[in-house]
């Protein structure tokens, strides 16, 4: 699936990848793999400047922390952020029935 | 030299600060360190890093409008308090029994010009900020837009609070020391606000985007004024304007000096200060048509063009193409010409009989 596919879906997929724990940026890229079965195919960089534009925007928070001798950005979910997510996840479900009951 | 190298020094290119572009660098020093040879994947630093510097610039510029605005509120309400208080407690003492004129009309003309200006820059800053708070990268020019009418608006507030200033000394051997005390340092405390949000304006002047598109102008802000012949004649826009605010404080003045004369004064005052203001800053703040975003054909042929004068020509062009004077193909072929062109002679080729280049 290439990256223009996820046009609107990226800020949303994000919240819902550190929703259950904080991650910093390379761990989400992994769990958005994971989670897609390696079916979302985008350039790695494009995620920082979503992360830092969902920090600007109030739905994360993100600190610096030692991991291994190694200082990262770890990004967590802000109760706004949470909020943000079940709305975009009711949404989604919504627009997910609509195409399924069209396409068959 | 490294991936990284290449990313910081277009970050750098594009203005980002060193706060930022140091976060940035080092999270993507860590990404590579969890993958080493990663690199490819992590896509193209230049595009990269525009994104970042077009989504950067464009909360920057929103945060500046939004920190100017709130500052200026702050001085608004030292203003009025100074009034207030001087006409209720003090009493006004007459032009002529301060320190020296050479004070007093700086003082005045601070006090009741410059606040206007600041009103009507910064409201409609903050207005464009708040219509576009949901874009995620607004086109530069709408960018530069934002960050002249906040650089006008942040002059015209500081300009205020030294007229203020200049009021209390002028005024010092005349009015009460508790109204000379309470409001020189009230403007003291407004002054120091504006001069932070003039830090937050620096900061987001100094990113540049790249987006392409439209600035816009206060007939997009202002819908009612949208009418086409209005648009298409901005002058009668400054003239009616003026004709509106002499008229508006003329009675005004009239109504609270009980006086004719005195209304007609302030009315002419008013009017011509409107005018003037038109001409000065109508540019500045989008009442009048923004420059060309093409080169001017003052510019030699061989001169080299801007990313800018690309993205500039690369929108005559879709918009040529979407009021039917291109077909898709020519469009396509335009469009890589102009990518391509690297003087004012190329890029006036790729739009020839487009555009007035």
């Amino acid at each position: 699936m290439k990256a223009d596919t996820l046009n609107g879906q990226l800020d949303p997929l994000i919240l819902a990848t550190v929703a259950d724990q904080s991650a910093h940026g390379y761990a989400i890229l992994q769990r958005l793999k994971e989670r897609s079965s390696g079916a979302f195919d985008l350039a790695e960089g494009t995620i920082y400047p979503a992360l830092h534009r969902l920090e600007r925007d109030g739905l994360l928070s993100s600190a610096w922390s030692t991991d291994s001798g190694r200082r990262r950005r770890v990004y967590s979910l802000t109760r706004a952020g949470t909020a943000a997510l079940e709305v975009r996840r009711r949404e989604w479900k919504r627009f997910a029935l609509a195409v399924e009951a069209v396409m068959g | 030299m490294s991936w990284l190298d290449d990313l910081s020094r277009e970050l750098r290119a594009h203005g980002v600060s060193a706060r930022d572009r140091g976060r940035i660098v080092h999270e993507l020093r860590d990404h590579i360190a969890c993958e080493p040879g990663c690199e490819d994947r992590l896509g193209d630093p230049h595009a990269l890093a525009i994104t970042f510097a077009d989504e950067l610039a464009t909360a920057e510029a929103r945060n500046s409008a939004f920190v100017t605005f709130g500052a200026l509120a702050v001085a608004a309400v030292v203003l009025i308090v100074s009034q207030i208080t001087l006409a209720r407690f003090a009493h006004y003492p007459g032009y002529s029994n301060g320190i020296s004129i050479a004070l007093f009309f700086p003082a005045v003309l601070g006090m009741l010009v410059a606040p206007q200006v600041a009103l009507v820059a910064g409201t409609l800053a903050a207005w464009r900020a708040l219509r576009r708070r949901r874009a995620v990268s607004l086109p530069a020019g709408e960018i530069r837009l934002i960050n002249s009418r906040t650089r006008v608006a942040l002059g015209a507030g500081l300009a205020t609070m030294v007229g203020v200033e200049l009021y209390v000394v002028d005024f010092s051997q005349r009015l009460p020391a508790w109204w000379l005390g309470l409001v020189g340092g009230l403007a003291v405390v407004a002054g120091l606000g504006l001069f932070a949000a003039f830090r937050t304006h620096l900061r987001a002047r100094t990113i540049v985007s790249s987006t392409a598109g439209q600035a816009g102008d206060i007939y997009d802000d202002l819908p009612v004024l949208g009418w086409g012949w209005l648009r298409a004649r901005p002058w009668f826009l400054g003239a009616l304007a003026s004709v509106a605010m002499g008229l508006a404080l003329g009675a005004f003045e009239a109504h609270a000096e009980h006086s004719v004369f005195e209304g007609v004064q302030r009315g002419m005052f008013e009017g011509l200060v409107a005018a003037a203001g038109f001409v000065l800053l109508g540019r500045a703040i989008g009442a009048r048509p923004a420059p060309a975003h093409l080169p001017p054909s003052a510019y030699s042929p061989d001169q080299l063009v801007a990313d800018s004068d690309r993205a500039g020509a690369e929108l005559e062009l879709r918009e040529g193409y979407a009021d039917g004077r291109l077909t898709l193909d020519e469009l396509d072929a335009r469009l890589s010409a102009v990518n391509q062109a690297r003087t004012v002679e190329q890029l006036r080729a790729a739009l020839a009989h487009i555009a007035d280049s």
